[in-house]
């Protein structure tokens, strides 16, 4: 067991830390506006923030062994093809999460890799 | 409570739901970690009240284990979360105006918190910031009562929740359709692919997220120079900035 006062001295510089990322943009831009050139891209910044962070989600993919990320591909687009059709989020959220539960848990593609 | 925030409350409830159903499997592997790494259960949602980043939690613990000085925890949490500066920057006008809960909206500022926020339309244009606290609020809450559970019950509990975590990149995948529906311009999303494979090819995985969206701002801000100089030699009519990519 450590020793307690040093993980609440840790707790505190990662919360300053973690903190500190989050408003420093609200403390650079509190009194001044940002310049048009931020102004323009913080409009195209949570499209493309989202895309990303789904690209993120996959970064510990295995893609070059099997099951090569299938269900995440397959479930993917699933979800896309749902979404696009249906256009009821919550529908295509948890169908998907079943979809990809049932696909690691059953192991389904492992017939396909032998 | 009166009808109207009930209703605001439900709305936000339903619509992080989803967040719900990942951050309670991802609060308990933290929970279950701290715990297994010899500390408290206590000291599990206090780090997520107090921190509530998740890969910073994580890295954290890493770090604890590794005998970390307090110099690199600080330095290590910056770079992990410093993405998060950049989606203050596209939320400045979205949180001018909610009032005193702002500060606490910054602060509680999570990946997926921010991409409810920009995708979700608080029912009641008059009481957004309202909106904006309940959705905050829930999500920080499944994190905290997720953290508490897998430090109190990880150990005992067999649970099959194996690829439910799945549920948050479903959800990003909705968002961004959401996203792709409501946006005018076709570019943010070509960036992204661009900078994320990009990314996923030069950097570790715990640092591609950081780099991607560097280098998708960069990729922004050069589309953005490239067709405001093209504007000005044509002087084309078209008054709208976001216009020229319809297809």
């Amino acid at each position: 067991m450590e020793d307690p006062a040093h993980l609440l001295v840790v707790t505190a510089v990662v919360a300053v830390a973690t903190f500190a990322t989050r408003a420093i943009p609200f403390v650079f831009f509190n009194t001044r506006a940002p310049p048009q050139i931020l102004s323009t891209i913080e409009k195209n910044l949570p499209p493309m923030i989202l895309l990303l962070l789904v690209i993120y989600c996959l970064k510990d993919v295995q893609w070059l062994c099997a099951p090569y990320g299938v269900p995440e591909i397959f479930t993917i687009t699933a979800v896309m093809a749902l979404h696009f059709w249906k256009r009821n989020a919550m529908l295509s959220i948890f169908a998907g999460t079943g979809l990809y539960m049932m696909l690691v848990q059953l192991d389904v593609f492992s017939i396909l890799f032998g | 409570m009166s009808q109207q925030s009930e209703s605001l409350f439900t709305s936000a409830l339903k619509t992080t739901l989803p967040v719900f159903l990942g951050y309670i499997p991802l609060g308990m592997a933290f929970g279950f970690l701290l715990e297994g790494a010899g500390y408290h259960w206590i000291y599990a949602p206090l780090m997520s009240i107090f921190i509530y980043a998740g890969a910073g939690q994580f890295i954290a613990v890493a770090l604890l284990a590794a005998g970390a000085g307090l110099t690199e925890f600080g330095i290590t949490t910056l770079l992990i979360n410093l993405r998060h500066s950049f989606y203050g920057l596209s939320l400045l006008e979205k949180f001018s105006g909610v009032g005193k809960i702002k500060a606490y909206l910054i602060f509680a500022l999570t990946d997926e918190t921010y991409a409810l926020l920009t995708t979700t339309k608080a029912p009641d244009e008059g009481s957004k910031g309202k909106f904006y606290f309940y959705i905050t609020v829930l999500d920080h809450s499944y994190w905290i009562l997720g953290s508490v559970l897998g430090a109190v019950l990880g150990s005992v509990l067999d649970l099959r929740l194996e690829g439910m975590t799945f549920v948050l990149t479903t959800l990003f995948v909705v968002l961004t359709i959401e996203q792709y529906h409501a946006s005018r311009s076709r570019f943010p999303f070509m960036a992204a692919m661009g900078a994320g494979i990009i990314s996923l090819m030069l950097f570790s995985p715990e640092n591609m997220l950081l780099f991607s969206i560097f280098i998708g701002t960069l990729i922004l801000i050069a589309h953005e120079r490239f067709v405001q100089e093209d504007r000005d030699i044509g002087n084309i009519v078209d008054q709208n900035p976001d216009q020229e990519e319809i297809p």
